[in-house]
């Protein structure tokens, strides 16, 4: 049995099409990210998940249930949203047990399960408050305990950080870890920060254009990108793209680089069959910053081409620099003691054991 | 305090003087006998505290053929105005709450279609409303008035209600249909427990509009049902001989009292609530 079963399910609002057939299956407990830039249908699948929109073509499956055209409550699912959404005329307290209230919960189980919640989430000295009156974590925290409260068979999550500030997310993120790894429900969640997906997600589902580009584990998604549109939203600073000429060269294929005002000849490393028949036409190479380092002796095996220092932006533990290969801005990932001035020439390693390469009109993967 | 300040403190004083000056006028006349009001000038303090006037226009004055002075018609705008206002209260809010949470095809229209009802004048309405009662047998009685000022109304509050509700988020209702809630159990135990502002801006707009009414009233009523503003346009045109200014004016403050009362008591939150959606980020 899956948790979720998704069957080519499409919605149309008047002539437009936002979601064009999606397919997707979970198991229990596993925890699914819909990542994608804004207007991809994200949200709107979740909505459809949650029975707040109609379905326009397909079928939902929760468990063994057909929810395709139930009401919301006859789900089993809970909601967490992007606003919260706390009732402003209600306790802490009646917005945990409202949904309880509703559907009849004996008085005795409902004063037990708020308690419960209130103390997994460490809200107990807010029970008494009105959402008026607490910070934007804590009433995170409360729509969370409102959605705990249902013990439900799936949890949806719209976007529940993007209203919190950068430190107070990172921490809530844990939490939801935390939490999800503790009561072991099922979790569908929205987000457009890859960072949150690929920290949360069991499994990933990148949207674009209201089509599943990618579906896989956070790993799987960050290493073999199916198109560019995925390499290119996964990871940050992104992956580079940089369209080269392919050539045959003594040993194999090499790609044509110009940098630092001299040509070079990147020779393909990882044996991708498909590149030949691309001679004597251009693919872009899609190469993540931390495959661009300094020069290191652990690998000596690896080419080594100077480059030409345009931008430095250190973070920290690292130092972000951009050098320009082939006419196009490329981000490289160094040690901050092997940083280099503006206007230098560095000696830069080429990692390609995880390049990546595109067809430039298609924008697709070439294997 | 600077020239600038001086100047704004007064014109506002002027403004206040401007339009408390007739309320002044027709208290301190209403506090004279018929002898100082033709003696004194139209601003001179009265020489006691003389309330005649008053018990006159309240039990005895004449409106017309009878002689019972106000009070009838004063209950009489009551039992029109409170199911008035209050029946039209609920449904704006029941119109405000579907046309923007439970949107239906074509609901835009709709409301677009309801705004128009906002700008008909009343005179527009007195034929054929007049036929229409007489078809529901409503012609002349109480319910028929209080049913054509519902009517005239329900424009209104779903004007305000829609404009209210349309900055709670959908998210609000969403999380209570999750929950398990319902229609009818969203709009009473989420929707309008947060609608303090705007019921109060509704009820002081349609508790002056029908109790200063006066067309309808003198229209689709007659005889001892008739609201307090027709039997006051009785009272100061049955003349006995002499004009007794004292009981008109008198009888013309009782007229205006309960609105004055609503605005001092309410006031505040009219303003607030007319802002309510502007203001919120």
């Amino acid at each position: 049995m899956k948790a979720l079963k998704i069957q080519n399910v499409e919605k149309t609002f008047g002539s437009i099409k936002v979601l064009k057939g999606i397919d997707l299956e979970i198991e229990p407990g596993q925890f699914l990210i819909l990542v994608g830039p804004s207007g991809c249908g994200k949200s709107t699948l979740l909505n459809m998940i949650a029975g707040l929109e109609s379905v326009s073509n397909g079928n939902i499956t929760i468990g063994d249930r057909d929810v395709t055209h139930l009401d919301p409550k006859d789900r089993d699912i809970a909601m967490v949203f992007q606003s919260y959404a706390l009732y402003p005329n209600m306790t802490v307290k009646q917005n945990i047990s409202f949904g309880l209230e509703i559907n009849k919960t004996p008085k005795d189980e409902l004063e037990a399960t708020v308690a419960k919640v209130a103390k997994m989430l460490q809200i107990e000295p807010l029970l008494n408050r009105k959402p008026k009156q607490l910070s934007g974590g804590q009433r995170q925290r409360v729509a969370m305990g409102r959605a705990l409260a249902r013990d439900p068979s799936i949890y949806l999550f719209d976007e529940p950080l993007s209203n919190l500030d950068a430190k107070l997310r990172v921490e809530m993120r844990s939490e939801i870890k935390e939490l999800h790894q503790r009561v072991g429900t099922t979790i569908v969640y929205v987000t457009h920060d890859q960072i949150e997906a690929m920290t949360l997600g069991d499994v990933i589902a990148v949207m674009k254009d209201g089509e599943i580009q990618q579906f896989g584990s956070p790993q799987d998604i960050y290493d073999n990108p199916k198109n560019q549109f995925v390499a290119g939203f996964m990871g940050s600073p992104s992956m580079n793209f940089v369209p080269c000429d392919v050539k045959q060269g003594m040993n194999g294929l090499v790609l044509v680089l110009e940098s630092g005002g001299a040509s070079h000849e990147l020779p393909v490393e990882n044996g991708i069959e498909g590149l030949s028949e691309y001679v004597g036409k251009k693919v872009v190479l899609g190469i993540r910053p931390e495959q661009l380092t300094q020069v290191s002796e652990d690998k000596p095996d690896t080419m080594t081409i100077p480059c030409l220092i345009e931008i430095i932006e250190p973070t920290g533990p690292d130092t972000m620099v951009t050098a320009r290969l082939n006419g196009v801005r490329t981000v490289c990932r160094v040690h901050p003691t092997a940083q280099s001035k503006v206007g230098e020439l560095m000696p830069l390693q080429f990692d390609m054991s995880k390049a990546v390469f595109f067809d430039p009109d298609t924008e697709q993967r070439i294997y | 305090m600077s020239l600038s300040r001086v100047l704004i403190y007064s014109l506002v004083l002027l403004a206040a003087v401007f339009y408390l000056l007739p309320l002044f006028v027709m208290l301190m006349t209403s506090l004279k006998d018929l002898e100082e009001i033709r003696s004194g000038t139209l601003l001179s303090l009265p020489q006691g505290l003389n309330f005649d006037a008053w018990s006159k226009a309240w039990g005895t004055a004449c409106t017309g053929v009878d002689c019972n002075g106000m009070k009838g018609f004063f209950w009489n705008s009551v039992l029109i105005v409170v199911p008035a206002v209050i029946i039209s209260t609920i449904l704006g809010a029941l119109n405000g709450y579907v046309l923007t949470k439970w949107r239906f095809r074509g609901s835009n229209l709709f409301f677009g279609m309801l705004l128009i009802g906002t700008m008909i004048p009343f005179q527009v309405i007195l034929l054929p409303m007049a036929r229409t009662l007489g078809f529901l047998g409503l012609a002349g009685t109480t319910s028929g008035l209080i049913m054509v000022h519902i009517i005239y109304g329900l424009a209104f509050t779903t004007l305000f209600f829609r404009n209210y509700y349309i900055s709670i988020p959908n998210e609000l209702v969403n999380a209570a249909r999750i929950d398990g809630a319902g229609f009818w159990l969203i709009f009473f135990r989420i929707v309008l427990p947060i609608s303090v502002p705007i019921v109060v801006v509704s009820v002081i707009w349609q508790f002056t509009q029908i109790w200063n009414d006066f067309l309808f009233g003198v229209v689709y009523s007659s005889g001892d049902a008739q609201p307090i503003t027709v039997a006051l346009n009785n009272l100061v045109n049955t003349s006995m001989g002499v004009k007794e200014y004292n009981v008109d004016m008198a009888a013309a403050i009782i007229a205006a009292l309960p609105t004055l009362l609503v605005y001092i008591v309410a006031g505040k939150y009219f303003v607030r609530g007319l802002t309510a959606g502007a203001v919120k980020g």
